[in-house]
């Protein structure tokens, strides 16, 4: 229906919220029934440049298992000065300060646009954003260099009171005290010993040591002498700090032939976290590891460093010959716990994508192959995109609890997903008021070091799925169930085998094709979707062929990086992951999307395809000619010299806004990079079916794979089928 | 069935619909196909590098890839205000031409170029040299400002610093662009436009950190004091 299409927008719009269900069913039977859980993504920190925040705090229901924030869904008395809570009903009284409200003069919070709305909140002193970079030097001379020149150039990106570390490591890992004076210091520790917090605090003089018996003492989290020394502020030690890392040299440690680098990696994050830990706990950090290959000693190494022994590939992980995949995830997932229950991020900076061990660090927060410099990037405000330091808090209606995530590190893309169970019973009546109501309560610090606290409530109708399934069905979200149902086949992938998430996913499709399908029983010409879900088949061939559930050609490295963006990535940008976009460039008209297909590749086109992680542009055998031939370069053929550059420029835009930076492929038909093009798009030709009498636009692919139509029409026959 | 399919996924497309923008708006910075990190011999596939300012400039543009429709423009021609290196750009490499930070690729070969560069090399000297002295006696200035505000180690580092800039610019070690900006970035300072000066001083270590991130952070140190000084110590 025209409407929901409207009322789906404006939601998202307003609040960063596109649920999968727009009503919702009114019983727990009906709702597993539905096969689609009652799910949600949710998007925090989405940019709302219209809506400024407010500088008080947030009025919280009286009832201390609820605590619930004022809202636009709460019934308001305006004479008593009451307010009743729209989740557990209690009747809380306004403060002395909305003395002054009534019905006509009404705080923002109350408003239904201000279903999202954003809170200053000062509480104690205001700290400031921290930066802590561990740095690998067992890189090549040409990579050092970049990587100098680009944590010089960060110093300048930094804001000036933000405080700033720098920890560097290879066989050794070395923490240097950025003091103002003199002499470089620095503190090492050796690589191959696990050493506990408490022993690295002592070791960098953060606690004084325990003395006979008693406990060691904090020296004191803002004491000058002992935090000052490794973690600075910027504009204090920039000069020093910009020598310091000019300085940098490669690992002294000579690596012998046949051998890797000795990078001790472990240890250098639990140093860092350590650090942290000791000195800012509970204050927004971020550390930023960089890296150049896998670590190979220590704990939490991935591979050794004999390199006739290669690191683990899929296959090694499914016949359980991965000798340190166990134990080194489950030293990261023990080091991510610990910084998350401070507050703290860790983020990755791989200069190869592959073979770095990012499976398993994959619990520590956000990696990423691609530009640092992205990362300080500002908003319309001129203050940086990221958050640190989240808490997130989800509480419903009628269950009284609420649920609590932490989320350290956030950007305005981030991008949740909330799976709903309906408690009630089967039958039961609708509650009163017959709406459901979610409240999304984020806190965080923003980057210019101000905590805040944004509260986001949304609310849908109950619905009788007896009685009006029709109307549930025009409320389905395709889209947005379409990334939830990938999102939960990525989850599942991690812990199960790959045919079986497939599976999975199929007896889901295919329950749901029954579910809302019309059609006559056996007759698979008869079957037909509505227009609610008429998308959602195609989504689901695009998810069953992509990386996130095909490990195929990727190797588990990359296939962490892909699912780690996929499953954090707002519903647009999951999309084209799971679906990428393809638009063509020619003489024949003005540049426009095309199928994503083997009948759009065409000689005399170019095509740009936008897969999120990589930008193609493929030109078509007559253009390919042409470039090679040079009209370019002619004058009489400036239109042709423009249709080359029109796909670049276009490329061009994505690339600077889209972080993580895509990968950038330019190609040509016959080209053998062509292959990123040729593996995406839906095989309706193929060298199977292809006819080499009838001019079938588009060129065969090779490939054993089904095509769209294939596995359409398997899907309608069991879906059909009174068998199944 | 099919045609059903084939109208709804036109729809779909239709929805997403997106045409080529117009070029009016892009200004300076481009995608150079240049490294402007040292690694000169970088893989194939290697993205462009964006300028500083193009960056800053493309957070506030719609990309491709958001919905809604963008402003219709045609396809094909589009603004000539373009990036493509034309011979015409050669000439106006050595003058000031105040924002414009064209990296183009100089096709030296050419025998009309050989001339032109010749005939304006010997003013270029001249002129590079007034461009060095206008440049250092402002931070000159500056420095002596901050002499009383700040150690005299810090001031002794950004001293030694600015020899640095100096020696670089006179044995040609700097890029014109590079030179231009910090003259642009001088006349901020002069003006008392800290954040534009500011700004400047962020796109050139963006840019062209090779060359500058020796001696850039000592300009960032001095514009960071000066503004804090009281007035009157400012002449």
């Amino acid at each position: 229906m025209a409407t929901y299409q409207e009322f789906i927008q404006q939601n998202e719009e307003r609040d960063g919220v596109r649920f999968s269900w727009n009503l919702w069913p009114s019983s727990r039977l009906e709702a597993t029934r539905l096969v689609v859980p009652v799910s949600c993504l949710f998007t925090p920190l989405k940019e709302r440049p219209d809506l400024p925040p407010v500088q008080y705090e947030p009025i919280m229901c009286g009832r201390a298992n609820c605590k619930a924030v004022l809202n636009p869904l709460c019934q308001v008395d305006f004479r008593a000065k009451i307010w009743a809570c729209n989740f557990c009903f209690q009747r809380n009284p306004f403060p002395p300060s909305y003395a002054g409200i009534s019905d006509v003069n009404q705080p923002a919070e109350l408003m239904p646009q201000f279903s999202t709305i954003e809170y200053i909140v000062q509480r104690g002193p205001a700290t400031p954003l921290i930066f802590l970079y561990v740095v690998d030097t067992c890189l090549e001379e040409e990579d050092l260099q970049a990587l100098r020149e680009s944590l010089q150039m960060s110093l300048s990106l930094l804001p000036p009171n933000a405080l700033v570390g720098l920890i560097t490591f290879g066989r050794m890992v070395q923490v240097h005290e950025l003091s103002c004076e003199g002499i470089a210091k620095s503190y090492v520790f050796r690589g191959t010993k696990e050493l506990s917090a408490k022993q690295i605090q002592e070791m960098l003089g953060l606690i004084k040591p325990a003395a006979s018996g008693q406990q060691g003492r904090p020296v004191g989290p803002h004491d000058p002498s002992a935090t000052c020394r490794f973690l600075q502020p910027v504009h204090r030690v920039d000069m020093n700090l910009t020598d310091l890392l000019g300085e940098l040299q490669r690992d002294p440690w000579p690596v012998p032939q046949g051998k890797r680098s000795l990078r001790s990696t472990g240890v250098a994050l639990s140093v860092a976290v350590g650090l942290l830990e000791g000195a800012f706990p509970n204050t927004g950090a971020r550390v930023m590891l960089f890296t150049g290959g896998p670590p190979t000693q220590g704990p939490g190494m991935v591979v050794g460093d004999e390199l006739k022994t290669p690191i683990r590939s899929w296959h090694d992980i499914q016949k359980d010959n991965a000798r340190h995949l166990k134990k080194a995830t489950k030293y990261y997932d023990a080091l991510a716990s610990r910084t998350a229950v401070n507050g703290h991020s860790i983020d990755i900076y791989a200069c190869a994508l592959d073979q770095t061990g990012l499976l398993e660090m994959k619990c520590l927060s956000n990696l990423t192959g691609s530009t640092f410099q992205r990362v300080f990037s500002k908003d319309y405000n001129g203050e940086f995109r990221m958050a640190f330091g989240g808490t997130l808090e989800v509480k419903e209606m009628g269950v009284g609890g609420t649920s609590q995530w932490k989320v350290c590190s956030l950007s305005p893309s981030t991008t949740l997903a909330m799976f709903f169970e309906v408690v009630n019973q089967h039958n039961a009546a609708i509650p009163q008021g017959g709406r459901g109501a979610v409240q999304f309560v984020t806190q965080y610090q923003h980057s210019n070091t101000q905590r805040r606290i944004r509260v986001t409530t949304v609310a849908r109708n109950w619905a009788d799925a007896q009685t009006q399934i029709q109307h549930i069905e025009s409320s389905f979200d395709q889209e947005a169930s379409a990334v939830l149902m990938a999102r939960l086949g990525v989850f599942r992938a991690e812990s199960e085998e790959g045919p079986d998430v497939l599976r999975w996913l199929d007896r889901q499709l295919i329950r749901l094709c029954q579910k809302f399908g019309q059609f006559n029983k056996d007759d698979p010409t008869s079957f037909r979707l509505s227009e609610s879900l008429s998308l959602y088949p195609q989504f689901m061939f695009h998810l069953r062929r992509s990386p996130f559930l095909q490990v195929f050609n990727n190797s588990p490295d990359e296939s962490s990086y892909y699912r780690h963006h996929f499953v954090r990535q707002d519903l647009t940008q999951s999309l084209i992951m799971v679906q990428p976009m393809l638009y063509s460039y020619s003489f024949h008209g003005p540049p426009e999307p095309v199928l994503l297909d083997s009948s759009s590749i065409l000689p005399d086109r170019i095509l740009l395809m936008d897969t999120f992680f990589q930008l193609v542009i493929f030109h078509g055998e007559t253009i390919a000619q042409w470039r090679k031939a040079g009209y370019q370069e002619m004058a009489e053929y400036e239109n042709f010299k423009q249709l080359l550059q029109a796909p670049l420029d276009d490329a061009q835009e994505i690339l600077q806004t889209r972080f993580p930076m895509p990968r950038y492929v330019d190609t040509e038909h016959g080209g053998s990079q062509a292959r990123f093009l040729l593996s995406k798009v839906n095989p309706s030709q193929t060298h199977n079916n292809s006819n080499g009498w009838t001019q079938e636009p588009g060129a065969p692919i090779l490939t054993d794979d089904v095509s769209l139509q294939v596995f359409m029409d398997h899907l309608k026959k069991l879906a059909v089928s009174s068998s199944t | 069935m099919n045609a059903l399919k084939q109208k709804k996924k036109k729809e779909r497309k239709q929805k997403k619909k997106k045409t080529v923008t117009s070029r009016d708006d892009v200004t300076e910075g481009h995608v150079s196909r240049k490294n402007k990190l040292s690694n000169q011999a970088r893989g194939w596939n290697d993205p462009p590098q964006f300028s500083y300012s193009l960056q800053v400039a493309g957070s506030t543009r719609g990309p491709l890839a958001k919905k809604g429709p963008p402003t219709p423009a045609a396809g094909g021609p589009f603004c000539t205000k373009s990036q493509a290196p034309s011979r015409l750009e050669l000439k106006g490499l050595c003058s000031l031409k105040g924002e414009s930070d064209i990296q183009a690729e100089s096709d030296l070969q050419a025998e009309s170029d050989l001339q032109a560069e010749s005939d304006l090399q010997a003013e270029s000297d001249l002129q590079a040299e007034s461009d060095l002295q206008s440049v250092s006696s402002v931070l000159a200035e500056a420095l002596e400002a901050c002499r009383q505000a700040i150690s005299r180690q810090v001031c002794d580092d950004i001293a030694k610093r600015l020899r640095l800039l100096e020696d670089s610019w006179r044995s040609g070690k700097l890029s014109s662009p590079v030179k231009r900006r910090m003259n642009t970035l001088t006349l901020e300072m002069k003006s008392s436009h800290w954040d534009l000066a500011d700004d400047i001083h962020r796109s050139l270590m963006v840019d062209h950190v090779t060359e500058v991130s020796q001696w850039m952070v000592a300009i960032k140190r001095l514009i960071a004091e000066t503004r804090n000084l009281k007035p009157e110590l400012l002449a």
